[in-house]
């Protein structure tokens, strides 16, 4: 652990150019290049917001927030996963010939992901006066979820690029878990449409309470109680701690492999 | 830490791989590995027991026929492979040319290339843009220098590559084989460069096919067969040895 700390801080200018990297070959050859960041989120609230508001009248009011305001947490975290999966693997070549410490790869991966977050959050800002949502103070409090759920998806990031250089298979696998995982988190629907004897079920996914923070402080301006902010952190440190061991037990033999 | 003078020191270094005949790298091979009892993989050593020293300010030379390990023991020496026994001690900062450009990345531009291989041999943000001038200058490349590198050609790769590896200014390089690119100017620029390198106490462990190249500039050659050193001294007799053992085999293949 303490070797994760020292490696990020020590490596951290490369990191950050590895995620810049990424985002600038991922936007480029487009028009709108690093713009599509911020438009993507945009497009996807406009079609959002015309659907619920317009063709499907759901009992949520101002469905499209309640939604967004976890849908972009969710998205970051699912996207850092289908990056960093690959992350070891498709630097092979540079594994094979530099000495160079491996975690930066997955980290890069979470770092670009967590740029294309953060300019999504300004449309999100931009749509909830334009839908006359009451704007809370509590969005003050979003560096609390968002860290935890970098610490989070880190691990995670960890364990899954440690397996796919073992088995390929992993990188599919993923994208299954992925799709099964967004069900059943309450994403699109709240824990409140679950029947009360079935709630602790879903309360056993790590995520639910990170999601949750999120919800609160930009859709109803609330705070998450004290036991589910120590459960997100809780969840999220267990993440790390095994994703990392486990990255750190076989990095000096992925040269091998990839 | 070597001390006294020594740059690189390698003590009984063996690099063992295992050659997998079927790959097990999805779920079905290794259900399919667990089913069977026979094994899949035979282990081999590329590099067997070698121990050398160089000291500072010395400029080696790594001859062999291919697969002979040169390559496999330049990558122990730059840390990509971790010994699976032995000893390796490198005294200061390294600079690897291991191939044409590793590390970079042929969507970007040259000079963004130059900064991101600046931070994969460890250097700062900062320590690279003071010397990217120089290093821009120093390649010749001009203004393709902010053009994508998968524009260049394979001798402009070159120039580049071997231009941040010398202007980091690392107290050991190694070389494998890229200096074979490139025009005879640069070539030639590049030798005037590894000679002030060599001047300035730095240590330069060179892999090479052309013994002209090595002859010439080397004050010291190992030769490798079989993942071992089977001969070491001055460059001549080396070269000879080599030269020697390898018309005697096309001799006994007739």
């Amino acid at each position: 652990m303490i070797e994760l700390v020292r490696d990020t801080y020590r490596y951290r200018e490369l990191i950050w150019a590895l995620a810049l990297k990424e985002l600038k070959i991922r936007y480029k050859r487009s028009v709108l290049g690093f713009m599509w960041a911020l438009l993507n989120p945009a497009l996807l609230m406009l079609v959002l917001t015309l659907v619920f508001s317009k063709i499907m009248r759901f009992a949520i009011p101002h469905y499209a927030i309640f939604l967004l305001c976890v849908l972009l947490p969710w998205t970051f975290f699912a996207q850092s996963l289908s990056y960093a999966v690959e992350s070891i693997v498709s630097n092979g070549d540079l594994i094979k010939k530099v000495s160079v410490p491996k975690l930066v790869f997955p980290m890069a991966a979470v770092v670009s992901n967590l740029i294309n977050l953060f300019l999504s959050l300004i449309p999100l800002a931009l749509l909830v006066p334009a839908m006359r949502h009451p704007f809370y103070w509590t969005w003050l409090y979003l560096p609390v979820p968002l860290l935890a759920l970098t610490i989070f998806t880190l691990g995670m990031t960890f364990f899954f690029a440690t397996a796919n250089v073992y088995y390929r298979d992993v990188s599919h696998i993923l994208q299954v878990v992925l799709s099964a995982w967004f069900y059943v988190t309450p994403i699109i629907y709240s824990l409140d449409f679950i029947p009360p004897n079935y709630q602790w079920i879903f309360k056993l996914n790590p995520i639910i309470y990170v999601i949750n923070g999120f919800r609160l402080s930009v859709y109803y301006g609330l705070l998450p109680k004290a036991p589910s902010i120590i459960a997100s952190f809780v969840c999220a440190f267990i993440s790390l701690f095994i994703g990392f061991a486990i990255f750190s037990k076989y990095q000096n033999d992925f040269v091998f492999y990839v | 830490m070597p001390s006294n003078g020594i740059a690189i020191r390698l003590e009984n270094v063996t690099q063992r791989f295992r050659v997998i005949h079927e790959r097990h790298d999805t779920v079905r091979g290794l259900f399919s590995k667990l089913f069977s009892q026979q094994s899949s993989y035979h282990d081999f050593d590329a590099v067997k027991n070698v121990s050398f020293e160089v000291p500072k300010g010395e400029m080696i030379g790594l001859i062999g026929r291919n697969g002979s390990g040169k390559s496999t023991l330049l990558k122990l020496i730059a840390g990509v492979y971790r010994p699976t026994t032995g000893k390796i001690q490198i005294t200061g900062s390294l600079a690897p040319l291991i191939e044409l450009g590793a590390g970079f990345h042929h969507e970007l531009t040259g000079r963004e290339n130059i900064l991101l291989n600046g931070l994969l041999m460890g250097y700062s943000k900062s320590e690279m843009l003071e010397r990217e001038q120089r290093i821009i200058d120093f390649s010749e490349i001009g203004d393709f220098i902010d053009t994508p590198v998968k524009q260049y050609s394979s001798g402009m790769y070159m120039r580049l590559a071997f231009s941040v590896a010398t202007e980091v200014d690392p107290d050991v390089l190694l070389i494998d084989e890229i200096l074979a690119v490139g025009d005879a100017g640069f070539q030639q620029k590049c030798f005037d460069r590894l000679r002030s390198f060599k001047r300035a106490g730095k240590t330069i462990v060179f892999v090479s096919h052309a013994m002209s190249q090595v002859e010439e500039h080397c004050d010291q050659v190992l030769l490798m067969d079989k993942g071992s050193i089977v001969a070491t001294g001055m460059p001549h007799e080396v070269i000879e040895t080599y030269q020697h053992s390898m018309a005697l085999e096309v001799v006994g293949a007739h």
